[in-house]
């Protein structure tokens, strides 16, 4: 990948990521306050509670592997010298 | 984190007399944190010559995926999400678990948003430090230098409450002396991070992380038992406590607290600086896939499993809450009241090795601050060299007198330390959020706005804080991030851009 197409994958990454959370934040309200309205139980729970926590972690898990999986990409991290030469100083 | 500060109260003693086996597995477990520093600082001894600055303070880009997983939970996941945090789930119910379990974002949203980022951006300037980059991106030496002083100001505040309210749970599970606990776990956190920098503190938190795991399976064991078992605990729970069943559980737990918990605990989190430096740590971006997924799995568990552990308390604790003196002595007196003798000493190095991981982490990123981000920028600018030597001897002496200073203040703490630590949390976040989410992903970002949202932000976010000031009942960091934010957007519409060559060389891909 060269320098340019990194950092445009980087972006994309972000993105994503960001996507994920509304997509979390979406089912973290229907798994707790939404299932909450309902009247049904499991484990000797109330429904909500057990979606609502197990649930979002699930889901959670479920998303960081759709991401790793789909959209993150292995890259190189170390620098190439830009073209013109003109890398990074050291410092520090 | 848990949102709600610990209250005051949790130093009266829960055991009547300490018993020298109760401190045994401390000791070990200290023994090894100082172990693995020496051990850390012996293997480094080589490369700590060459570039000693690098090393120290972020450990050479060498950190695999399970490492870079349970350093960034352990130093996130404070001495409260033990103790006060599941003190208010056992008064509130399955409420504070919905709530808790927003932080599953924590780990993932860090590491996805900022870690190859940064981790591109630290190798291409050399950077040890997240001021290094802001320095870097803004041009800035006065906006490096006000988050240089954020980051230690508010750090202290949150190494000050860890320090308290480790050791008040030590003396009121062990019997023994707060000061001792102090001592004996708070000194030695400050020695070994002296001593081995930040692979130091990546290891040791490892290994802080699986003593609060297993800790937590301990704990929900006994209460379990003890308890009369899960269908006995749920049944008294369903007839004396039924709200605890509710999400909003009559009242205890109003909207406005699941938002700000988000806000608070969730996403603003991806900002914080001791978050934020684990994406220059890393080894590769293999370890950071694994790191997001392992850290996401030991987050949640973590998270549920202790609130859990705080409901199923009910089985033991079936008292009101004032007869066991506040949310903060529930955790304490279920260990001693559940946990046999010989269990206590192991059930106690859970909670305080949550404390020292964060302690440790924000530590050396304190450290860096002063050393890399202040001391030896300046000495560069002035064309001064300073030797290898020079820097190693002022690194671990910056870092122990910071941590001797913190220690101190812990030692007589001042009345309102429970409101310090979340106060520094979104002072934190008003400083850094919109900073660096804009100033890494947008080009128009430039130096006022950068400026106006930092400063002014968390001028403003003080100032609501030490008035009392809140809208709509809201914690202030509402009303931090979105001031930070109006003056970010002003400060970049009216200020210049940013310098070509600087937009070159952080947004490669929009040339």
């Amino acid at each position: 990948m060269t320098e340019k197409e990194k950092y445009a994958q980087v972006r994309r990454e972000a993105g994503f990521t960001g996507l994920a959370l509304l997509a979390l934040i979406l089912f973290w309200l229907v798994a707790g306050f939404g299932a909450a309205q309902l009247d049904l139980e499991v484990c000797g729970l109330p429904l909500w509670i057990v979606t609502s926590s197990l649930g979002v972690w699930a889901a959670a898990i479920v998303l960081v592997k759709l991401l790793t999986g789909f959209v993150f990409r292995d890259m190189d991290l170390d620098e190439q010298r830009a073209p013109d030469g003109r890398g990074a100083e050291p410092r520090g | 984190m848990s949102s709600v500060p610990l209250m005051e109260g949790g130093r009266n003693l829960v055991a009547e007399t300490g018993h020298l086996s109760t401190l045994l597995p401390l000791l070990v477990f200290m023994c090894g944190m100082v172990g693995i520093s020496l051990f850390v600082r012996y293997q480094q001894r080589t490369g700590f010559g060459s570039n000693f600055v690098q090393q120290y303070f972020i450990g050479n880009h060498d950190l695999g995926g399970f490492v870079l997983a349970m350093t960034t939970v352990a130093t996130y996941s404070s001495v409260s999400s033990f103790v006060g945090g599941p003190g208010m789930a056992w008064q509130v119910g399955f409420g504070w678990i919905y709530m808790a379990v927003v932080q599953v974002t924590a780990i993932f949203l860090v590491l996805g948003i900022f870690g190859k980022r940064v981790a591109l951006l630290s190798r291409k300037f050399h950077a040890v430090t997240v001021v290094d980059i802001i320095r870097e991106r803004f041009q800035s030496d006065f906006i490096a230098g006000m988050a240089a002083f954020i980051i230690v100001l508010f750090f202290c505040g949150t190494m000050t409450a860890q320090f308290v309210g480790g050791a008040k749970l030590f003396a009121a599970v062990t019997g023994y002396s707060y000061e001792m606990g102090l001592v004996l776990f708070g000194l030695v956190v400050v020695i070994y991070t002296s001593i081995g920098g930040f692979r130091a503190v990546a290891l040791t938190d490892t290994c802080c992380a699986i003593m609060m795991m297993i800790g937590i399976a301990l704990l929900l064991y006994y209460v379990l038992d003890a308890g009369g078992g899960y269908a006995a605990i749920m049944e008294h729970i369903r007839v004396h406590e039924p709200q605890m069943l509710e999400p909003f559980s009559a009242g205890k737990m109003p909207w406005g607290i699941y938002l700000t918990q988000w806000i608070l605990v969730g996403i603003c989190t991806i900002a914080l600086p001791q978050s934020v430096v684990r994406g220059i740590s890393y080894k590769d971006t293999k370890g950071l896939h694994h790191a997001m997924l392992i850290g996401t799995v030991v987050i949640g568990f973590m998270n549920i499993g202790i609130n859990f552990t705080g409901i199923l308390a009910h089985g033991v604790l079936t008292g009101d809450l004032a007869s066991y003196g506040g949310v903060d002595n529930i955790i304490p007196t279920t260990i001693v009241t559940v946990m046999p003798q010989s269990l206590v000493g192991l059930a106690i190095i859970g909670p305080l090795a949550a404390s020292i991981s964060t302690i440790s982490g924000l530590l050396i990123v304190a450290s860096s601050a002063i050393i890399k981000d202040v001391y030896l920028h300046y000495q560069e600018k002035r064309n001064r060299e300073v030797s290898t030597g020079q820097i190693r001897l002022l690194s671990m002496v910056a870092t122990a007198v910071i941590g001797a200073v913190v220690f101190v203040i812990a030692l007589t703490p001042p009345s309102l330390i429970w409101l310090i630590n979340m106060f520094a949390f979104g002072g934190l976040e008003t400083a850094f959020f919109w900073t660096l989410l804009l100033g890494l992903f947008w080009r128009r970002a430039n130096r006022l706005g950068a400026f106006l949202s930092m400063g002014g932000g968390t001028i403003v976010y003080c100032l609501a804080q030490g008035m009392g000031f809140k809208i709509m009942e809201l914690h202030q960091i509402t009303i931090g991030i979105t001031c930070s934010l109006i003056f970010f957007l002003l400060g970049s519409y009216l200020g210049k851009p940013a310098e070509k060559q600087v937009l070159e060389k952080f947004f490669p891909e929009e040339l």
